[in-house]
């Protein structure tokens, strides 16, 4: 049995999507438990990728194929796990900010967020703050991710926080902020929860906020 | 299928034009012809007057077509060969092609352990041969010092016992005389199964050098016809400092130190024809305050690229100059002087480039520098790569898939190329500031010392053959006998 995980593990870990979701298959087929597939298996590759990573063993377009694996795996899983009745790990609202069309940064920390367990639900691009709290009234999420990629639209991130407090909804979600003009720094003065180098950094630092990590 | 298409696949560097590497060429043609050099070998001389030259007294002059059909005997391309056989520690030379590599005999060292500079000792050879055989842009090794603790007649045996068991890399090795390069051939040819299969994949190539202006010495030319007969690939390098022992003038220096490179070349040629020989060397100028050879200087590099160009206008390789500085510590200075000037060897294809590592003006090695030089290789190497421009790499599909405001990180055509088309730094730090200052705010020079003693602690070279150990071990026992009575 742990031979499968093993072989799962290593499908997520060296970026083989359709390979992992014959695996899944198979190890349903074979009657194993689909919240062990994930967590023995599944989980187990992914948290090696982004060891991997870290350590400069492992590149972004590596990273990227390893998250379409988890996809891939979870796709055959999903609904399985909502039978038996298990939750994926948490849910994030994730959106640039209003002002900025950049779009690639955040799809970045979606994938790498959907590949350790999210359901990432995607806002798009120059999202002004009402956009951010109806999804958040709608989807009622753990996460709340917001991206920039200018100096000049970064201030936006206050701005959609600010609201956020207003409606009433800021102790209800963790709100990491990231993109190219981003520091830590920044993420504390605008009274966000944290923030993400980059998209590895991002999924990481939302499963801090589930209590997965 | 197309025609007539032109591909520059790498950065192309030229300085002097055919019609002036023409008039230089003829120039040293003439310097042999009519100066000619002295030649402190009565059998050398006997095999030159033998070929054509004409002798009066220790005074060699060369007729032309003598230096000609010289040049015609000597390959311009040929394989320098890994002990072990490790393709990847071969060195093909040939036409734009460039290696690296340090130099020898520094009399100082920097330690590894306490940084600090002391004499070279013996215990250091096997760590700098380490160090070669880890890193990946440095293709030859040599010793970056002289061993200062053992017989003062045997630096060089030793030097070259402690360098072979620990890189499979080829080994520049020199000597003092003809029964140092016995030991170190007889070592040589004992791992590579006897001399017939040592002719035929060369692991070691035999250094020697004859003294500026215009002197052949008798130790240069012992070792030369020793190599020579033992088909042992040659260096044959001057060592000219303009103003001083050459012409203050580039074109001037080039010219002189070509001409005491062709009269080793056409000895070695008339003893054994086809002998793999680099002309050299170091081309620098004095330092008119200090009086020092700048391993530093600007004109390095530039009298380099003169010289190189000159050789492959000629046909032969070049023992090149680079990655070195006058500077006395591992800093700013040691990291301009010596990442121009290997960036300058790598433009202009020197064939074996040495001396990367010196540092203090080539009294003090350094594997620091070596360290932190094999990253500019490195980096200056990605650049002479060139663009490849062919219909996959222009990607216009992919492009055209991929459309505005998508990415191309998820690309097939992204992972089949980004690890060949990026080069990835080893030491220069990319990181952002949180991350850095996490790892500990280390600097380009903490990196260094850090990357040197991971090797020194966890590089496994490959090994020599038993009975090759037994070999060295009786070439030493040998040499400590010749010279116990000295």
């Amino acid at each position: 049995m742990s031979r499968l995980y093993e072989r799962i593990s290593t499908a997520i870990l060296e970026g083989e999507p359709e390979k992992a979701a014959d695996l899944v298959q198979k190890g349903l087929d074979q009657g194993l438990v689909a919240k062990e597939i994930l967590d023995n298996g599944m989980v187990v590759g992914m948290g090696e990728v982004g060891v991997r990573f870290k350590a400069g063993d492992m590149f972004v377009p590596e990273v990227l194929m390893s998250a379409d694996a988890m996809q891939a795996g979870l796709y055959v899983l999903r609904p399985h796990l909502v039978a038996s009745g298990v939750k994926l790990i948490g849910t994030i609202v994730m959106g640039t900010v209003k002002g900025d069309l950049h779009d690639i940064g955040k799809n970045l920390v979606n994938m790498m967020c959907e590949g350790s367990g999210f359901q990432v639900i995607d806002i798009g691009f120059n999202a002004d703050p009402e956009k951010f709290i109806e999804a958040i009234k709608e989807h009622q999420p753990d996460v709340v991710g917001m991206s920039a990629m200018l100096t000049t639209t970064m201030r936006a991130m206050a701005h959609t926080i600010k609201a956020i407090e207003e409606a009433g909804l800021r102790d209800q979600v963790k709100i990491m902020v990231g993109g190219a003009p981003v520091d830590a720094a920044f993420a504390e003065r605008i009274g966000a929860d944290g923030y993400g180098s980059n998209a590895p950094a991002g999924s990481d630092l939302a499963r801090k906020f589930v209590g997965a990590a | 299928m197309r025609a007539n298409y032109q591909v520059n696949s790498g950065v192309r560097f030229q300085m002097l034009s055919n019609d002036q590497l023409q008039e230089m060429f003829e120039s040293v043609l003439h310097l042999l012809e009519y100066t000619g050099l002295d030649v402190y070998h009565d059998e050398g001389r006997e095999i030159l007057k033998k070929a054509g030259a004409w002798v009066e007294g220790k005074r060699v002059r060369l007729p032309s077509y003598l230096v000609k059909d010289a040049l015609a005997k000597a390959p311009r391309s040929f394989t320098l060969w890994a002990r072990d056989g490790n393709p990847k520690h071969n060195i093909h030379i040939g036409p734009g092609r460039a290696h690296f590599g340090p130099g020898p005999t520094c009399p100082n060292f920097i330690d590894v352990e306490t940084l600090e500079r002391r004499l070279y000792v013996k215990a250091d050879v096997p760590l700098v041969a380490k160090v070669v055989d880890a890193l990946p842009n440095i293709d030859f090794c040599e010793s970056l010092g002289t061993v200062n603790d053992v017989h003062h007649e045997l630096g060089a045996l030793y030097e070259f016992a402690g360098m072979f068991p620990n890189t499979s890399k080829p080994i520049v090795a020199w000597s003092y005389d003809r029964f140092d390069s016995a030991g170190i051939h007889e070592i040589a040819v004992a791992e590579a199964g006897g001399q017939a299969a040592f002719e035929k994949r060369p692991n070691y190539v035999h250094y020697c050098e004859p003294l500026s202006p215009l002197v052949s010495t008798f130790e240069a030319l012992d070792k030369l016809v020793f190599a020579a007969r033992h088909r042992v690939p040659l260096i044959f390098t001057p060592c000219p400092i303009a103003g001083g022992t050459a012409p203050v003038t580039a074109a001037g220096i080039v010219i002189q130190g070509a001409a005491e490179s062709w009269m080793g070349l056409t000895l070695a040629q008339a003893i054994q024809p086809g002998l793999p020989f680099f002309m050299g060397g170091v081309y620098s100028v004095m330092d008119m305050s200090s009086m020092i050879l700048a391993y530093g200087a600007p004109e390095l590099p530039l009298m380099m690229a003169g010289i190189t160009e000159l050789a492959h206008f000629a046909g032969l390789p070049l023992w090149q100059t680079g990655g070195c500085t006058d500077s006395k510590t591992f800093d700013e200075q040691a990291i301009i002087e010596g990442s121009m000037s290997v960036f300058f060897s790598a433009l202009t294809g020197g064939d074996l480039t040495h001396d990367v590592g010196y540092t203090e003006s080539a009294m003090t090695g350094s594997v620091f520098q070596l360290a932190a030089m094999d990253e500019a290789i490195g980096y200056s190497r990605r650049i002479t790569r060139g663009i490849e421009v062919n219909e996959d790499t222009l990607a216009v599909d992919v492009i055209h898939n991929v459309g505005p405001n998508g990415h191309y990180l998820r690309e097939a055509h992204t992972r089949r190329y980004y690890r060949n088309e990026f080069w990835y730094p080893k030491l220069c730090d990319r990181r952002n500031y949180e991350e850095w200052e996490m790892m500990g705010q280390t600097t380009f020079k903490d990196r260094t010392v850090a990357r040197v003693q991971d090797i020194l602690s966890t590089h496994q070279p490959s090994a020599i053959k038993p009975e090759t150990e037994k070999v060295i071990e009786k070439v030493l026992a040998e040499a400590e006998d010749r010279v116990k009575e000295k």
